[in-house]
């Protein structure tokens, strides 16, 4: 369990999370408590019904062996700076040490259908007894309390029902576009994370523990805006409305064709400054005088054929071109990037060092998505406590058995030969 | 301040100075509803949301923007022009008896406003500071004028997020950004994150922090396997209509239900799932032949004709039910599917009464009270989050926070006249 220690506290020294979570939603939560310095320890188990999906999942970093379990660069990306070991949950002497590790630990993240635990007799219940202090957070699709408790969930399941899928697309009678990722597991991450900061800061003032019931789908909700109220107001249900703005008359206001293929700008006009210097740009055509787009509400109530010029008029230009000149005359304008352009192409990922180099201990060292603030002082780092990228499957389990629970080097053998561990 | 809801007295006592434009008030709301005692700075005339609609009234007056009480929930709002040459005493005494300060904005107005945060910094070396703009306070792009909308296209959320290409492989629709604020949603859960492990860091240090967030880096962390497809892969997703962005066109998730509503149905080709759709099938009076010796056959010999043959059935179990018949009985059978809900239509869903997603919040120009998503988890019995008020009125609470930190009743009657407050 070798550390690379660092000179400076972090914010979650001395907390140890065991991490039973799998997928992206889980692990996400556990990677940013792993980013502020918490020891996280995912526990993993290789068969069909208990491995992390994600390690099997392309892309694969190239070369080495095609079917290893250590190669994802997704798991890489999403697990990096935890510990791992193996052991059998479905093995009763494999539950007996994951509460031993409980007893040792200060936080345990979940993400199991959300009657897993209990079937095991490994609910809140049970392991407050053997640790008071212990802070479990429990995520699922829906929520464990409630009458949705036996449904289970992925990321698109809870966006369809949050009502995210319905809110992002071109208006009826298209269909919606939904999100082309799952990006209520990363939210699901993040308040995962925030709920246990903020439940240990509430622990370390006043010793208590506590269990959190955390709902995917309740994050879709907060992150719902102003949808659901103006619905309760109007009696209509929530429309879809392309990229164009519906809290304010900013028009235009959406993703422009530019020269290529499939390369498209943002523009975003918020008012007749901006307007203005939009056209002079453009070569101030004689459309963009159109007394029709004299003024916002005249620009937005004509967005059909504003859209429809705006496309004519960007379609030859090259769309970084265009961005940097429409951006030097103060109006929000921004290349509609794919990940080859921020990995290639973006100078000010690169200038904040976004992209973090981390070893890896089968693939070597691969470029990481960082943290997105710097601290002054905290070493916020997502390599973690051993700074490296995700464990490989049960990297650390001798040295995590042997130190932390104490199991002699033969009793790690047996129970490796009895499948516990 | 604080409830009695768990998560909402992690941070009782807390005493946040929220400054800058509507960006930041996602954190802000969020912290709120963690128990902080947040203190909206939000100037003479307002916040900028509370320009943004929707509003209560025809009037669009300020203080009827579902925008603005929407992402101030339970805060206080003092209307303190910070940038007032006579504010500079009133901020600093404000922020001797504050543990936080949040500024969002363009990075030239927030960089100005942080010499003197650091001035106060200093003389409360116990003080957490954090910057939110578009890209962090250096690099290339700094300066850049960027919204919601073109945060989503630099970042990469756009990118991954739209409809399926003509069958020639050339898009003719735009990317799409998903509505609703969804980049400073992403940056305000990091920005929660940041200021909740600096608060811990302070715990064990006694030291305060100075975080410097990017915006930009933030959504950039939220495309999931777009970034590890390029990198381990070189490869770029495409948009599909409705499901995950890939590297190779995959099949339609999304299906259309009985009563016109959408259904997101995705299949595995799992046994499991081939068992349980056609019980399902059965049970809808439906003939099917997916039990048939031909089938395994055509399975064996032509898996793609196989999933399109399979695809066609769940079209039409789908289309032989209302879309919420299709979701209940999909999940009573294990399967991950979901209808596509409009946000509005999990309020009356007794799973999320019985969780207390929802809190009314009182509108008194309505002379009703309003649904307001206040919490994502429970504590295996009651909601986690919740507030103890609505948003403020400008300047609500001016007098009494302004007395707090000692000033008179002479001395804010002149800073009234000098037209600071």
């Amino acid at each position: 369990m070798a550390s690379a220690e660092t000179a400076r506290p972090r914010p979650l020294d001395g907390e140890r999370v065991v991490d039973l979570t799998k997928i992206v939603a889980g692990p996400n939560a556990t990677r940013m408590l792993a980013t502020m310095g918490a020891e996280v320890i995912r526990v993993e188990w290789n068969d069909d019904r208990a491995l992390d999906l994600l390690r099997a999942i392309r892309p694969l970093a190239p070369g080495g062996d095609p079917h290893s379990l250590n190669r994802s660069g997704l798991f890489n990306n999403i697990n990096t700076g935890k510990y791992g070991i193996t052991l059998n949950m479905n093995h009763p002497q494999g539950r007996d040490l994951f509460k031993r590790l409980v007893e040792k630990a200060s936080v345990l993240c979940e993400n199991y259908s959300p009657r897993q635990m209990e079937r095991w007799e490994l609910g809140y219940d049970v392991l407050s007894k053997i640790n008071p202090r212990l802070i479990y957070l429990q995520i699922s699709g829906m929520g464990k309390s409630g009458t949705y408790d036996a449904y289970v969930s992925v990321g698109p399941t809870a966006q369809a029902l949050s009502g995210l899928t319905h809110m992002s697309g071109l208006p009826e009678p298209m269909p919606p576009a939904g999100w082309g990722y799952s990006y209520l597991d990363h939210s699901t991450g993040y308040y995962g994370a925030i709920a246990v900061l903020a439940a240990i800061l509430r622990r370390r003032r006043t010793g208590l523990g506590c269990y959190i019931d955390l709902s995917q789908t309740e994050t879709g909700l907060m992150v719902s805006g102003t949808a659901a109220l103006q619905a309760q107001l109007t009696g209509h249900h929530t429309a879809r409305h392309g990229n164009r703005m519906q809290a304010a008359d900013w028009a235009p206001h959406g993703a422009y064709p530019c020269r290529g293929t499939d390369e498209w700008i943002a523009i975003a006009v918020q008012n007749d400054a901006q307007w203005a210097a939009l056209a002079a740009e453009l070569g101030a055509p004689e459309w963009t005088r159109d007394s029709r787009f004299a003024s916002a509400a005249g620009r937005k109530a004509n967005e059909d054929d504003l859209d429809r010029l705006m496309a004519e008029a960007t379609k030859d230009a090259e769309r970084y071109d265009l961005m940097n000149r429409l951006q030097r005359r103060g109006v929000p304008a921004a290349a509609v990037q794919k990940a080859d352009d921020r990995c290639e192409r973006d100078p000010q990922l690169k200038s904040r060092g976004y992209f973090v180099p981390l070893p890896q201990s089968e693939m070597g060292t691969w470029n990481i998505e960082g943290f997105p603030a710097k601290f002054a002082k905290i070493p916020v780092d997502v390599g973690g406590p051993p700074h490296r990228g995700a464990p490989m499957l049960g990297e650390d389990s001798d040295a995590i058995y042997r130190e932390l629970l104490g199991l002699s080097p033969e009793e790690i053998a047996t129970m490796r030969e009895e499948l516990v561990i | 301040m604080s409830t009695q809801a768990l998560l909402s007295s992690a941070l009782a006592g807390i005493v946040i100075l929220e400054c800058g434009d509507e960006r930041g008030e996602f954190a802000g709301v969020l912290l709120a509803g963690l128990g902080a005692d947040v203190i909206r700075l939000e100037g003479k005339h307002g916040s900028n949301s509370r320009r943004l609609g929707p509003f209560t009234t025809p009037d669009h007056d300020p203080e009827h923007s579902l925008c603005f009480s929407r992402y101030n929930l339970g805060k206080k709002s003092v209307s303190l022009d910070v940038d007032h040459p006579a504010a500079g005493e009133v901020l600093g005494r404000l922020a001797a008896r504050a543990d936080v300060i949040i500024d969002s904005g363009e990075a030239d107005a927030v960089a100005r406003r942080l010499e003197r945060y650091r001035e106060m910094q200093r003389a409360n070396p116990r003080l957490i500071i954090c910057t939110f703009t578009p890209f962090g306070l250096d690099g290339p792009y700094r300066d850049l004028k960027m919204t919601d909308l073109t945060h989503l296209a630099l970042g990469g959320v756009m990118a991954s997020c739209g409809y399926d290409p003509r069958p020639d492989g050339i898009y003719d629709t735009p990317p799409i950004a998903p509505e609703m604020w969804q980049a400073y949603h992403i940056a305000g859960e990091y920005a929660v994150i940041s200021i909740t492990a600096a608060l811990n860091f302070r715990e064990l240090t006694g030291e305060g922090d100075c975080i410097d967030l990017s915006i930009h880096e933030a959504v950039s962390t939220c495309t999931e396997v777009a970034i590890p497809t390029y990198i381990y892969g070189g490869a770029v997703v495409r948009r599909q209509t409705g499901r995950h962005a890939a590297e190779n066109r995959t099949r339609p998730w999304l299906r259309r239900a009985r009563d016109g509503r959408y259904v997101k149905a995705f299949l595995f080709w799992s046994g499991h799932e081939a068992r349980v759709i056609g019980e399902m099938l059965t049970e809808a009076g439906i003939e099917h032949d997916l039990n048939s010796e031909e089938y395994r056959e055509l399975r064996r010999r032509s898996p793609s004709e196989a999933h399109d043959h399979f695809s066609a059935m769940v079209d039409k179990l789908v289309a032989s039910l209302t879309a919420e018949e299709v979701y209940h009985r999909a999940q009573a059978k294990g399967l991950l599917w979901a209808s596509v809900r409009y946000p509005e239509e999990n309020i009356d869903d007794p799973h999320f009464q019985d969780r207390g997603t929802f809190q009314p919040i009182d509108h008194p120009e309505l002379d009703r009270s309003l649904n307001y998503t206040v919490s994502v988890a429970t504590d295996g019995k009651n909601r986690a989050m919740e507030f103890a008020h609505g948003a403020p009125h400008l300047g609500e609470h001016t007098q009494e926070v302004l007395s707090q930190a000692g000033f008179s009743a002479a001395e804010i009657a002149a800073l009234a006249a000098h037209g600071a407050v």
